[in-house]
């Protein structure tokens, strides 16, 4: 350990962090995004009687 | 009552079955040898990590041997439309589960014989705590075939069925490994006392899974 | 362009064009400012932790993340349950979407977590029992989804992947407990969440990202199912149309 050099030592904590909220959030937009696409493709091909969101 | 009756007439049939084509003599236990084996080539023999980790190994190799005996105890009824024979024969499904995971647990039991001469001839593994081995053999057993045939009919007459049921199975067994394992490290190293709640856990185990089996398997049978 | 025109057409005449509503859009807005406000709150307001120093700024989405990966587990199984008990899609299909939410949140939960462990404890990824737990979670729920989204009549898919969503819950206490054993025999748990003191302005950070993530889950959830339901709709109905089509060749043959 104490031979190689520590990314956390050299650069500090903020790109961790940084990258897990990027994850998250990122995972989340495009997850919420890939749904609401699909939910619209569908939508075209089914009669709206059978899409009635109450 | 019905139950165990028509779990011990599926037992049978299942087992004379698996005698008469010899597929479980002649190639699932050569191949359960044969990760012993390999594991002493990965591991080297005069390094001692082989004595250190045979526990796990064994388990690993009943589970890996074990997968093909379960896939096995489907694809028999997957041919010729047994299944539908079996739903018309009447028998509670609950007995036909019964049944069938008492004839895994039996070909289970063999292979964990084998496999346990296998280590004490291969790995020189000195065999101590002779009652903790025996009560962690007969659970996990029950442990392993109980989950097993749950998710073998899950997954059983699909075209996938060969790699959904590894992927279904093994992240839930993993607490077993886990048990029979430490249980094992426990008996061989003498102090049994530390093996004995793992046995306690896999009981839990192999009990939520027999109820599930028992209520899951009618539903299970009716479709498809 | 003429299926838009005829879309907005149907969504003014004979309800929505795609798989929002009032509802969603009323908590898509109020989710998204929560979103703001865990930013705010996050990453500029709370202070870094003593010991932990910015790091701690993961927790504020990992520990949400964890949480509602075992909510989405609940979730299924409820929905597995009422699925074999009534015979009920709607449930089956709540199963469907509280799983692959969850599938995405045991994702985050790994993520975040082997993110945090390298700047705290100098490694990825340590044999902690809830790291563990967690990696296992993720593969009982892949297994899941993988029965779910076979290329098999739905009553197949449905009934045989609510049997393994009913059995998520026992699976996980039991992992859970096997991992804690199999973790302490060897040394003491590396993380405790109790031992760290979270107070001010970092407990309120913490309280907003799981307000803030609680709702995204929700949102998922909500829209998840209604394209899940689409998918069965449109299945059912391809079905129809198919044997209406053999019997019209019947009829001209």
């Amino acid at each position: 350990m104490s031979t190689t050099v520590d990314i956390a030592q050299a650069t500090g904590t903020w790109p961790f962090v940084a990258a897990a909220w990027a994850v998250v959030f990122g995972g989340m937009g495009v997850y919420a995004l890939v749904t609401v696409v699909r939910g619209r493709r569908l939508s075209k091909q089914v009669p709206p009687e059978k899409r009635r969101w109450s | 009552m019905v139950m165990l009756t028509d779990a011990w007439l599926i037992a049978r049939k299942d087992l004379k079955l698996e005698i008469r084509s010899r597929v479980a003599i002649n190639q699932v236990m050569p191949f359960a040898l044969l990760v012993l084996v390999l594991f002493a080539f990965a591991l080297d023999p005069d390094r001692g990590l082989l004595e250190k980790a045979t526990p796990g190994l064994y388990w690993i190799a009943v589970l890996f041997s074990g997968l093909l005996a379960m896939q096995r105890a489907f694809s028999l009824e997957a041919a010729d439309g047994v299944t539908d024979a079996l739903r018309l024969s009447g028998l509670s499904p609950a007995g036909i589960y019964l049944g069938k995971t008492l004839s895994v647990a039996v070909q289970l039991l063999v292979l964990e014989v084998l496999l346990g001469i296998g280590v004490a001839v291969l790995y020189g593994t000195s065999i101590t705590g002779w009652l903790l081995l025996l009560v962690t053999i007969v659970v996990a057993t029950a442990a392993i075939s109980t989950a097993g045939t749950l998710f073998g009919v899950v997954a059983a007459g699909l075209r996938v069925r060969e790699t959904l049921l590894p992927l279904l199975l093994l992240p839930v067994l993993a607490p077993v490994l886990i048990g029979a394992t430490r249980a094992f490290e426990s008996a061989l190293s003498g102090t049994p006392s530390e093996g004995w709640p793992w046995v306690g856990l896999m009981s839990v185990f192999a009990v939520v899974y027999a109820v599930a089996g028992i209520f899951g398997f009618g539903p299970l049978m009716e479709e498809s | 362009m003429t299926t838009e025109t005829v879309g907005s057409v149907e969504a003014s005449a004979s309800g929505p064009t795609s798989t929002g509503s009032r509802t969603t859009m009323v908590l898509g807005i109020v989710t998204l400012i929560a979103l703001g406000v865990l930013v705010l709150f996050g990453l500029i307001l709370s202070p870094a932790d003593e010991s932990q120093g910015d790091s701690v700024r993961i927790m504020y989405v990992h520990v949400p993340s964890a949480i509602l990966s075992y909510a989405g587990c609940f979730l299924t199984a409820i929905g597995s349950a009422v699925f074999l008990w009534r015979k009920s899609q709607w449930w089956e299909l709540v199963a469907y979407a509280g799983a692959e939410v969850a599938a995405l949140f045991t994702a985050f939960t790994l993520i975040t977590g082997m993110l945090w462990g390298r700047p705290t404890w100098g490694v990825y990824w340590v044999w902690d029992a809830r790291l563990t737990s967690e990696a296992l979670l993720m593969l009982l729920l892949l297994g899941y989804l993988a029965v779910r989204r076979l290329a098999a009549d739905y009553e197949v898919r449905a009934k045989r992947a609510a049997i393994i969503g009913l059995l998520l819950v026992p699976n996980i206490v039991i992992v859970r407990q096997s991992v804690q054993w199999w973790r302490t025999l060897h040394q003491t748990p590396t993380l405790s969440l109790s031992g760290a003191e979270i107070q001010g302005l970092m407990l309120f950070s913490l309280f907003t990202g799981f307000v803030a993530i609680t709702l995204v889950f929700i949102w998922m959830v909500i829209h998840r199912f209604r394209v899940a339901w689409l998918e069965e709709q449109l299945e059912a109905e391809g079905l129809d149309t198919a044997i209406a089509e053999r019997r019209a060749e019947g009829v001209i043959s």
